[in-house]
């Protein structure tokens, strides 16, 4: 279109600043194909090395994931890490206890869990599936459906998919050869090496050489330049050295406050498991940066992780006033509302979202539940109908098929429920709490031996939950196994303490054993 | 996302297929009439100068023909347009317009007519500069502090900046460390550039640094702008923000306090005039143009952000205050003042679309597409579902599918086993030592009456047999076509198998007029091979540890007719024994009584009879009913070999309990090789290395540790599955006695091999022992029980490995007995005496505690899980 004699360079300048990223990469080969030797990139400017840094910078930004969103822990970081503080930490300052709740958070009875004893969130980020098995038996044991899947390391998870990158758009090898590059050349050319470095750690996801590179140019710089500890604190990160990424960014930020740097530097404390610290590291990133909607977002997911849903919630509000717009600051208000009994309030928050244009199954899901729960009963059905026609996945299927179940089980319609609860074990056949609320069907009907062998199913599934435990307790009890109705109550009693009925049951079955 | 769009006052889409980009958009009373109306000047790539004066009569219309004041193409690209004082003389406002390799300056103006579509507009052009360089963008100002009129500086695409002073070419400099152009602005209050380098820094430049690095080159003044860097540019100041720039603004709103905005790729930085930051905000999505317009609230200053996601952000220093929703992607913003509407939003995409709008709670409601809603019939809706139900329930009732009549089937799969050894055995990697391993060829055709899709041919014989290519798959079939494929089968295993037979399975699509990719079906047959692939013919010994003796109700018939493949014709009908050697090494000896119908299989392993009985019964009845005899029957009056028998199953079992142990062993070498390990990882990453203290050696010996325990649990899963068939052989042998024992009716041999041989693998989580267990008491509660009292025995509920054997053994002994004393199988539910079994609570086997009463369900107690994934946002992109 631009055959007005635009500069070449010119154009793939342009079309880099309006993100055609493809148009702007391929116009730079065309340049780097015009006879150049290698050598040039030792001169002084040259177009040749502009574009090659143009390019490179195109590339980058095609794969661009924002390294403070990127989060997986996987199986060999937690079982080989040595940063633990303390193995039993008091409670309210890890986010490995579960249940240390201090600002009130509901119980389990209220609000589901997560594997990992957390309170379910309202907004699914990487971070939020995360829980740290105790041994490496119970890692891979660990139920491993589509929504819990852990890598056995972080490098073998999304890492890789990004790094794949290069293959896919070039297929004649990759633009930049990293085992043929002098890095120390490179390092001493600080406008080359910035583009180079990103390019190395987004695209080719190459840390070991991104490191070395970042080593080299953090030297040449004396030290001065915090861009460059920050990027070895990234580095680090990665390869697991968190208390050396955590000296890196420290020292970064003494010599310039930058948002992103208090990011990762709390994004470490909370690898670390030191909660407390991120939060006042958070706090003190305010101070500099008052209102910065990043910071206490932070802070409010700290929170929730923590089970203090009240200062979240407090925080998310904040997060609102700052930007009105923020999608998971509204779905996470929205959650807890519904959680803490006000259905008619989460739905607002939901109604919000939609307006915004938010528009999945999820969304639809959330709405159908908040309609049933505030008694608006004409839209239950007709959303949850949307939320099956926007479903994408099975899993996301299942979670309607559930909570139709649900809803059919509370206006008591329970063949309704039944073939609900199947739909859902069709979908996803890992679904503990249908397999549970199956039971529950199957035990009304006075179906011993099947309801039996669903809460076996469910409490194997998921030993997180006390349902299923409870319910055999319950059931066993009924048949008189009293032995196997202790065991159970003890299981559900360990998965939430709090449960009076569990209790009241626990009591009941020692004072037959004394009785015997 | 936003709750509002941008209200529309007035918009076009400007040329076709011209491009646009950030300095093609400049908002200015560029015909210097007075008025205070701004008009929107647009260059675009293709060389196109536009000027438009938007007065809409409604807000909303289109464009009209007289908004456009005047169009021209000029000869070359616009990059950029300006408007300031350029012309020297006068104040008035003229229009610079940056070519590639151009920079002109025209006056503007317009001419009056009687009628407002009788206004005529002309450019004039003032001067123009020719380029050495490449230009990039330009910034205009008071540079050096000069009243009354504006200078300009280019900067080139090779990092030079050139500044002129109206008509004349004043200097020209290169930006030290230049590799890629950034944003260029001019901040009258410091008198200096600012830009951002390469090297990701905010760079200032003071204009005076700039002119007086000029010495070197003052004699070069002929060559104007040839001039290149003399003395070494000082920067005054630098700030690292660690990103690119989009664009840089420099504003003073407030009287004394003046800001540098710097729009990066991922924040949004204001800087105070000494290059520190004032504030930062990062951003959550990808910035494409921005402008700071106005200071409402003293001390504030508020800035419209426009970003790729089409939305256009306005903040309050970094509070957002208002997002609202744009038809495209700006590329470029400006706020205007029109005649009777003050700071109107233009904004200009890449492909043309110039807009002017208002902010306003025009609701971007969001319209979900409908789903396809049906005026619901309650009467139908609930007959179909009672239908629906119907069928559910018929489907839950009956188990299993039921098999399609052989007549529809649209595809048949035949095998055939040649009769013959192959000539040349195409046995691969068998593990038997003898010289040849013997192969049977067998070949498979599939028949196809109609189209078929994507059919292919799984071919399975149970090791230790093997074939030599398991899986074909073919191109889609024509109808009445048919494909055949040849194999051989070998034996591979060292030990011998339970069966001599294979399956052959075909799965195929047949496409219908619905479902264009295909119903999936399958098309499996069975072939039995013969007895030549594992034995061979050998001397007959007298001798041998286990014996079993099969009775028949007519007179002997000689081997030679029933085992013509094992007897050499020269011998003649005399032979009465015949000598069975296996490949894997063992012998049986089959003998046959002269005087009674007997025959008597012999061999040192109890398994090794299998096979043999079973060939010998076999190849009677195909004998007797070519000869039509109808009432040839084999019976086996002796008992049941048990103990034997019961040899096997703990010789298996003592293996399942080593690899119990096996796996015991390696889990806790695994621990401590992942605790060394955590240990040596602590030490490699201390910056002052301690030693090792024999850690590595440690480590390297737990490791063999490991592999040789992995190696022997190898070693030991080959020797179980060795076990296993031996155990299935038996298993068969003893199945086939019993049946033979007690003339047991075919589905009553059905019931019998269900319970010894599950279709579940032997694995060590759920093996042989306890599915068989499970099954006879099973059987020996329901059918076989003696009282009702049996009955009422629960089963555990949980399939676990037992601790030893002994229960099996009595309850396989109960088995036997209770069948010897006339016990029959069955599983139909009519006996009235099995309904007790299912219902608990009436007759609860703790004698001590009379719970019985306590059947009523207290309400609320079975808790129902709550919604598990319910509240979920897709994480962001």
């Amino acid at each position: 279109a631009s055959g007005m004699g635009l500069e070449p360079l010119f154009q793939a300048w342009s079309y880099f600043r309006r993100r055609k990223f493809r148009e702007c990469a391929d116009l730079c080969s065309q340049l780097l194909e015009r006879p150049h030797g290698e050598q040039e990139l030792d001169s002084e400017y040259t177009v040749f090395q502009a574009a090659w840094s143009l390019k490179t910078r195109a590339l980058t930004e095609m794969v661009y994931v924002d390294e403070i969103d990127m989060d997986q822990e996987g199986i060999a970081e937690i079982i080989l890490d040595e940063n633990a503080i303390a193995q039993v930490a008091r409670p309210g300052t890890s986010l490995k206890l579960p249940g240390t709740s201090q600002g009130g958070g509901p119980s389990p009875a209220v609000r589901p869990v997560t594997q990992s004893g957390r309170p379910i969130t309202g907004f699914v980020r990487p971070s939020t599936q995360s829980g740290r098995p105790s041994t490496m038996e119970q890692a891979i044991r660990t139920p491993r459906t589509a929504l819990t899947a852990r890598p056995i390391t972080s490098a073998s998870g999304g890492y890789v998919r990004l790094g794949t990158a290069s293959m896919l758009t070039n297929p004649d090898g990759p633009f930049i050869n990293l085992s043929r590059l002098n890095l120390a050349k490179y390092a001493q050319k600080p406008k080359l090496a910035k583009a180079l470095f990103e390019y190395i750690f987004h695209h080719e996801n190459d840390v070991k050489n991104a490191l070395d590179l970042a080593a080299l140019a953090t030297e040449h710089a004396q030290f001065k330049d915090w861009w460059w500890k920050v990027q070895i604190g990234k580095c680090y990160y990665r390869l697991g050295l968190y208390r050396e990424a955590e000296k890196q960014f420290k020292s970064a930020l003494k010599q310039q406050d930058m948002v992103d740097t208090f990011l990762y530097l709390a994004k470490v404390y909370l690898r670390l498991d030191q909660p407390v610290t991120a939060l006042n590291l958070f706090k003190q990133g305010l101070d500099r940066f008052p209102g910065e909607v990043t910071l206490i977002c932070g802070i409010a997911r700290i929170y929730e992780e923590m089970n203090n849903i009240s200062s979240a919630a407090e925080y998310y509000k904040d997060v609102l006033k700052q930007d009105n717009t923020h999608v998971e600051a509204i779905a996470c208000i929205g959650s807890n509302h519904f959680y803490s009994d006000q259905p008619e309030i989460a739905l607002r928050f939901y109604r919000r979202l939609l307006q915004m244009g938010v528009y999945n199954c999820q969304l639809f899901n959330n709405l159908g539940l908040c309609c049933f729960y505030a008694q608006q009963y004409d839209m239950t059905l007709s959303s949850f109908e949307r939320a099956l026609f926007l479903a994408e996945n099975e899993e996301e299927t299942a979670d309607v098929w559930y909570n139709l179940g649900h809803v059919a089980v509370g206006i008591g319609d329970l063949n309704l429920a039944y073939q609900c609860f199947k739909l859902t074990l069709v979908n996803n056949n890992d679904y503990a709490e249908a397999y549970n609320n199956l039971a529950v069907l199957e035990m009304r009907k006075g179906h011993v031996e099947q309801a039996r062998a669903l809460l076996q199913t469910a409490s194997s599934l998921a030993p997180h939950m006390y349902e299923p435990h409870f319910n055999f307790a319950i059931l066993s009890e009924k048949i008189g196994d009293l032995q196997r109705s202790y065991t159970a109550a003890q299981k559900s009693e360990a998965a939430f303490p709090g449960h009076v009925d569990t209790q009241q049951l626990i009591k009941q079955l020692k004072e037959h054993f004394s009785m015997l | 996302m936003s709750l509002f769009k941008a209200r529309d006052w007035w918009s076009t889409v400007l040329g076709e297929k011209e491009e646009f980009d950030q300095g093609c958009l400049c908002v200015a009373d560029v015909d210097n009439s007075g008025s205070g109306q701004d008009k929107v000047i647009v260059g675009s790539y293709m060389g196109y100068l536009r000027i438009f004066n938007p007065h809409p009569v409604k807000p909303g219309d289109e464009a009209q023909a007289e908004d456009l004041l005047l169009e021209v193409q000029l000869r070359e690209p616009i990059l950029q347009v300006e408007v300031g004082r350029f012309v020297s003389g006068t104040e008035g406002l003229h229009l610079a317009v940056l070519h590639c390799r151009k920079l002109c300056v025209y006056a503007v103006s317009g001419t009056l007519g009687n009628v407002e579509h009788g206004n005529q507009y002309q450019i004039k052009l003032m001067y123009e500069h020719n380029l050495q360089r490449t230009a990039c963008n330009m910034t205009y100002g008071p540079f050096g502090g000069v009243k009354g009129r504006d200078l300009i500086c280019i900067q080139s695409m090779d990092g030079m900046l050139m500044l002129f002073e109206q008509e004349s070419f004043a200097f020209g400099r290169f930006l030290p460390g230049f590799l890629l152009p950034g944003p260029l602005a001019y901040s009258s209050r410091t008198d200096s550039f600012i830009t951002v380098s390469s090297c990701q820094q905010v760079e200032s430049y003071k204009y005076q640094v700039l002119a007086f690095a000029t010495d070197a080159d003052e004699r070069q003044e002929t060559e104007q702008q040839k001039l290149s860097s003399g003395k070494k540019l000082v920067v005054d100041w630098v700030l690292n923000i660690g990103e690119q720039a989009l664009d840089i603004c420099v504003v003073s709103f407030n009287h004394g306090v003046s800001s540098v905005f710097v729009l990066g790729e991922r924040n949004f930085f204001c800087l105070k005039d000494n290059g520190q930051i004032r504030f930062m905000k990062k951003l959550d999505y990808s910035p494409s143009c921005f402008i700071p317009y106005c200071s409402v609230q003293e001390g504030t200053i508020n800035t419209l952000i426009g970003n790729h996601s089409k939305m256009l952000n306005v903040y309050q220093d970094v509070t957002l205050k208002w997002a609202t929703q744009l038809p495209h992607i700006p590329v470029s913003v400006k706020v205007a003042n029109f005649q009777d509407l003050k700071g109107v939003i233009v904004t200009l995409s890449d492909d043309g679309h110039l807009q002017c709008s208002y902010l306003g709670t025009d609701p971007s409601l969001f319209q979900a597409p409908k789903v396809d809603s049906r005026e619901i019939n309650y009467e139908e809706m609930n007959a179909e579902m009672k239908e629906l139900q119907k069928i559910i329930r018929e489907a839950t009732k009956t188990q299993g599918i039921l098999p399609e009549s052989e007549k529809q089937r649209d595809l048949t799969v035949t095998a055939e086993v040649s009769p013959d050894l192959d000539e040349e055995s195409q046995a691969t990697d068998s593990e038997i030592k003898a010289e040849t391993v013997p192969s049977v060829t067998v070949k498979v055709t599939i028949q196809s009456r109609v189209a078929v899709q994507k059919p292919s041919l799984t071919v399975c014989v149970q090791a230790p047999l093997a074939v030599t290519c398991d899986q074909f798959s073919f191109e889609d079939l024509e109808p009445d076509s048919s494909e055949t494929v040849v194999l051989s089968v070998f034996l591979k295993g060292n030990c011998s198998p339970s069966e001599l037979e294979g399956n052959c399975m075909v799965s195929y699509n047949i496409p219908t007029e619905l479902n264009p990719e295909g119903i999936p079906r399958v098309a499996q047959c069975t072939f039995s091979l013969p007895l030549r692939l594992v034995c061979l013919p050998a001397q007959p010994s007298k001798a041998a540890a286990h014996k079993v003796t099969i009775d028949t109700n007519k007179p002997p018939v000689t081997f030679l007719t029933v085992f013509p493949d094992f007897v050499d014709a020269s011998e003649g009908d005399q032979a009465n024994a015949l000598g069975f050697q296996f490949l894997t090494g063992s012998k049986t000896t089959l003998l046959a009584s002269k005087t009674s119908q007997r025959y008597r299989i012999q061999s040192d392993q109890l398994e090794d009879l299998w096979l043999i009985a079973k060939e010998l019964t076999h190849r009677l009845q195909e004998h007797f009913r070519k000869q039509n005899c109808k009432d040839f029957a084999c019976t086996f009056s002796g008992s049941i070999p048990l103990q034997e028998y019961f040899e096997l199953i703990d010789r298996h079992f003592e293996l399942r309990l080593n690899a119990e142990r096996f796996q015991e062993l390696l889990s806790e070498r695994a621990v401590q090789f992942r605790a060394i390990e955590r240990r040596l990882l602590t030490r490699f990453k201390d910056k002052t290395p301690a030693p090792l203290q024999h850690l590595d050696t440690l480590l390297e010996g737990t490791f063999r540790e490991v592999i040789a325990l992995a190696d022997a649990a190898e070693e030991n899963q080959a020797n179980l599955f060795q076990a296993f068939a031996k155990l299935k052989s038996a298993t068969h042998l003893v199945i086939m006695l019993i049946s033979l024992w007690q003339k047991l009716s075919t589905d009553q041999v059905a019931i019998l091999e269900a319970t010894f041989l599950p279709l579940a693998e032997d694995t060590q989580e759920l093996g042989w022992e306890e599915a068989v267990d499970a099954a006879v008491s099973y059987l020996l509660r329901t059918c076989l029980s003696k009282s009702s009292k049996e009955q009422a025995l629960t089963l555990s509920s949980q399939l676990c490995m037992p601790k030893d054997t002994s229960r099996l053994k009595k309850n396989i002994t109960l088995f036997c007995d209770r069948l010897a004393k006339g016990g029959r199988l069955s599983l139909g539910t009519d006996s009235a005496t099995q309904q007790a079994a299912v219902v608990p609570g009436g007759c609860a086997p703790i004698p001590e505690c009379d719970l019985e009463e306590r059947a009523v369900i207290p309400g609320s107690t079975a808790a129902f899980a709550r919604h598990g994934h319910i509240t979920k946002q897709k994480s962001k992109p």
